[in-house]
């Protein structure tokens, strides 16, 4: 009995200390001692607790006793505990300051030399749907950011220029790979295009220069194309174009899925109908199959595959300046093939692993006026990263990288052949330093080395960005970058060392409600570039050793806001340029690098017609040519470059688009330089043909139709 | 005999923080469920939010709460003048902690699917393409969880709603949908008492896809 009894007071006892109530109160306040309200404040382990109201005060009763942790926390701020001792009937707990965590909304980015595509990412200037619906891109990946600061438009090229730089300076990759002969082969003054479809991507990174350590071989730019993570649903896409068509297939459920497309394209039906003004023998044509293949595995990890090839072709009589004949045939096939696989996956612990892979194979056999070529390219590139997150405070990015190249160049005809291997390997590492919210450090250094240059080098890059207003970020960054010259100058001097450039960029970004202003200073200086003697047709004496800049700003502003239903761009570029390089012996403007360019993009969406109206308006200031009936070197420009393009997209139903594009709407008369004759006629003068437009406009007409066999649709339907 | 009574002693606790410990997270819950009704600005949500997660904390298994949380945070992006990215994104930060208690759980399903057309709603131009059939699919696999769940069909028919005005085609699966949510509402309330602690939001959301098929 008496056990029971004493078992009854204990337990009468505990009931009485339950009753004893403490009323605990206090103040939070944020790093810069103002009140904190919302903050959620409780003793662990209990329901205890309160919030912070406007002052940052709060006040709660308990019934608890003894020692207690007392909790505060509030998302995007670093929770905080604090041991309290409650014996008195009110506990004052002191002021607690709680400190916000750095995330990507509240933290300063690093803005100079880049642009963001993506849906998700705060510092974005250009969205992934815009590269479809940009009217003069046409499609293609590089057609839209030639609308973004630090582009010119080279009209008979149709690749990236990026301040004063080549083509060959920017650096093209798919998942952080890279991608050999991103373009596609053409001849003459056909313009090129990206090969790969925008559809692939969810997102991209475009740099005009100071770019982080993990990326070389590009001495002017570096273009990162992400692909998409898993496909949604299953479904088929049909797309009838005026120049082919295609059918593109998706597997998927949660776990994987699985793209397989084939594209045929074939300009004959078209130029039958149109005028041009190009002497085609067989128009461009072509076909691709396509395979893209995603897998998540258990833990977050994340595997892709990315396959493709293709093989196509034109011929074209390309008229001899002073010549009355059809002048020079040119026959060119192209096949090429690109795969890729990597794998990535985040940890808990602050680690994020990436490991990757990428093939590229291109030939192309070349019949120029009788004289039989054939080129082979192969490009390897492996590639493993690792990162770290010390803290929200400190990042670090180690990588290591390995590159296989061969080239080959074959004379038909003259059983001539020469041949070049290259390995090539590479370290970097990039740390982040957060010094606060407004502040940010990044520093890199990358090494590399070169069997067939027989180099090694080293590029430091930093850059330093901070936030002088709310929605206002000064940046600058600074670096030095190699680049081992172009394929077809190695096949003929297998000594030559990598070119050189380096980069000084400040940057100011204005970011407000779907208003965006960015401009940007910049100077650039190359060294070692490849100068040889003789024409580029022929070039005799190749070695290492011109020398240049290039020098200049350019500003863009965007506004998505203020017009309803209105989306418009307006970039304009100047870039003051000089090199000596090629042939060039002094320092001339290259004839890739106009002075000013300008470029409006407008997007207008009409809600009655279901449909989005495009406009888009690019200029420049006409490209420097040699005339060699006057004396110097680039001592003549053309008129300048004007293209208006226009575009209609009409949605009548969710799964089904038809687009309709016509560039160069005014058929303006654009020159991009004139051919000379290499002997004088009898009069004394070089005669010359002027390089113009294949035809004065293009135009384009796709329907698009998306087959889904959605499950859940099914599911509905059985309700 | 001390043995054995500390033996009893241990089973009493036992017993005793058993039935002790539900009847307070119930009326934990029921308390916050009761604020929520009467939240009138984000201040007063985030309280009830905070409310809800210290329930969380201590109830580690239970979804509800969490889920409590994760809603009040999307409606507030809604009603609110919020910074609504912001929002949303912290409401799919909570509803994800949830799916991890509770995976595969129809309401946790179709609250996500809910999440993600607030993100779409932001900037629909832009986020459209690739948002509206991530919530589509969402809202098909809440339903195919569970055919009862009112909430999902009534989400899936605001999606259809919205769909089929911008597209200008028929409205006739929408108001299908929205007719088999409120039905499956009135089923739902049958089961209501004062112990529900289940969500019974959406029947005016369903209402309210009704009210544009006349």
């Amino acid at each position: 009995m008496k056990p029971i009894f004493s078992f009854l007071i204990l337990f009468l006892w505990i009931q009485t200390l339950g009753f004893t109530q403490t009323i605990l109160s206090g103040k939070v306040l944020d790093e810069k001692n103002q009140p904190l309200p919302g903050v959620n404040v409780f003793l662990k382990g209990t329901f205890d607790g309160a919030s912070t109201d406007q002052n940052g005060s709060f006040r709660f009763e308990t019934t608890e006793s003894g020692t207690q942790i007392l909790v505060f926390s509030m998302m995007g701020f670093k929770s905080q505990e604090v041991v309290v001792e409650l014996s008195a009937k009110i506990f004052e707990v002191p002021s607690l300051i709680l400190k916000e965590e750095f995330n990507e909304l509240n933290t300063v980015t690093i803005s100079a030399g880049a642009m963001e595509a993506s849906d998700e990412k705060k510092s974005v200037i250009l969205r992934p749907l815009d590269i479809v619906t940009t009217p003069s891109a046409m499609g293609d990946i590089v057609g839209a950011f030639q609308t973004l600061p630090g582009t010119s438009t080279v009209g008979n090229d149709g690749r990236l220029f990026v301040r004063g730089g080549d083509a060959s300076e920017v650096g093209i990759f798919i998942d952080g790979l890279r991608v050999g002969n991103a373009y596609g082969t053409t001849a003459g003054n056909v313009p090129t295009r990206t090969r790969f479809n925008p559809n692939l991507f969810k997102g991209t990174f475009f740099s005009t220069g100071g770019y982080s350590a993990e990326f070389g071989q590009a001495l002017s730019s570096a273009l990162a194309l992400n692909t998409k993570d898993l496909a949604k649903r299953s479904q088929g896409d049909l797309y009838i174009m005026s120049v082919g068509g295609g059918y593109s297939h998706t597997l998927a459920n949660e776990k994987r899925s699985l793209t397989i497309s084939g594209n045929v394209f074939d300009l004959r039906p078209y130029q039958a109908l149109i005028k041009q003004d190009f002497d085609w023998e067989r128009a461009p044509f072509g076909r691709d199959v396509e395979l893209a293949a995603q897998q998540k595995s258990a833990k977050g990890g994340l595997w892709k595959v990315l396959a493709r090839t293709e093989s196509g072709g034109m011929k074209l009589w390309q008229p001899q300046p002073g010549q009355s004949t059809r002048g020079m045939l040119i026959n060119l096939k192209n096949t090429y093939s690109y795969a890729q696989t990597n794998w990535r996956k985040g940890y808990e612990n602050g680690w994020s692993l990436f490991g990757g892979i990428s093939y590229s194979q291109n030939k192309d056999i070349l019949n120029l006026g009788g004289l039989d070529l054939e080129r082979k390219s192969q490009l390897t590139h492996a590639k493993w990263t690792a990162s770290y997150d010390f803290s929200d405070r400190l990042l670090v990015k180690n990588g290591v990288e390995y590159f296989r190249n061969d080239f080959s160049e074959v004379l038909t005809n003259e059983n001539l052949k020469r041949t070049f291997n290259e390995n090539q390997g590479y370290l970097f590492s990039e740390w982040d330093w957060y010094f606060s919210r407004k502040l940010v450090l990044r520093s890199g250094l990358r090494a590399g080395i070169s069997s067939l240059a027989d180099e090694k080098w080293l590029d430091p890059r930093t850059s330093l960005a901070y936030k002088i207003s709310e929605n206002g970020t000064l940046s600058l960054a600074a670096g030095r970058f190699h680049q081992l010259p172009e394929e077809r100058f190695r096949v003929l001097n297998p000594n030559l060392k990598n070119t050189e450039s380096r980069h000084l960029i400040l940057n100011y970004l204005y970011q407000k409600e779907g208003k965006t202003f960015r401009a940007e200073a910049f100077h650039k200086s190359y060294d070692h570039l490849v100068r040889f003697e003789g024409m580029l047709e022929n070039p005799q004496q190749v070695r290492n050793e011109g020398k240049g800049f290039a020098r200049g700003f350019d500003v863009f502003f965007r506004d998505r806001e203020s017009l309803k239903n209105t989306d418009y761009w307006i970039t304009y570029s100047f870039v003051d340029s000089k090199r000596s390089y090629f042939q060039y012996t002094g320092q001339v403007q290259p004839d890739f690098a106009p002075k000013h360019n300008l470029s409006v993009v407008v997007k207008h969406f009409v809600p009655n017609l279901k449909s989005q109206l495009g406009l888009s308006w690019s200029f420049n200031d006409g490209l420097s040519y040699t005339d060699p009936n006057q004396p110097g070197e680039m001592n003549s420009k053309t008129s300048s470059f004007q293209n208006l393009s226009l575009s209609w997209s009409y949605l009548p139903r969710p799964n089904l688009i038809i687009h309709g594009a016509i560039t160069n709407v005014t058929g303006h008369q654009n020159i991009f330089g004139y051919q000379f004759a290499q002997a004088p006629n009898e009069q004394g003068r070089f005669e010359s043909l002027p390089l113009g437009q294949g035809a004065p406009r293009f135009l384009f007409l796709g329907i698009f139709f998306t087959i889904s066999k959605d499950k859940n649709a099914n599911n509905l339907n059985n309700l | 005999m001390k043995k054995s009574l500390f033996t009893l002693a241990l089973a009493f606790a036992f017993v005793f923080s058993a039935f002790a410990n539900d009847p307070a997270y119930e009326s934990a819950m029921k308390k916050q469920i009761q604020a929520m009704k009467t939240i009138q600005n984000p201040e007063q949500s985030q309280a009830v939010v905070n409310g809800f997660l210290r329930i969380a904390e201590v109830k580690n298994t239970e979804w509800l709460p969490i889920y409590y949380a994760a809603y009040l945070q999307t409606i507030a992006a809604f009603r609110f003048e919020v910074n609504k990215d912001q929002y949303f994104d912290q409401a799919m930060e909570l509803i994800n902690k949830a799916d991890k208690v509770a995976p595969n759980n129809s309401e946790i399903t179709a609250l996500k699917g809910f999440i993600i057309m607030g993100k779409l709603s932001v900037d629909p131009m832009s986020r459209g393409q690739e948002m509206s059939p991530l919530a589509m699919q969402t809202f098909g696999k809440s339903i195919a969880l569970d055919k009862e769940n009112p909430r999902a069909t009534t989400l899936m028919a605001q999606m259809e709603l919205g769909m089929a005005q911008f597209f200008g085609s028929g409205v006739e699966k929408a108001c299908g949908l929205a007719r088999v949510g409120l039905e499956l509402f009135a089923k739902e309330e049958a089961k209501i008492n004062e112990d529900y602690l289940l969500p019974t939001w959406g029947k005016r959301e369903a209402e309210q896809v009704l009210s544009a098929c006349k």
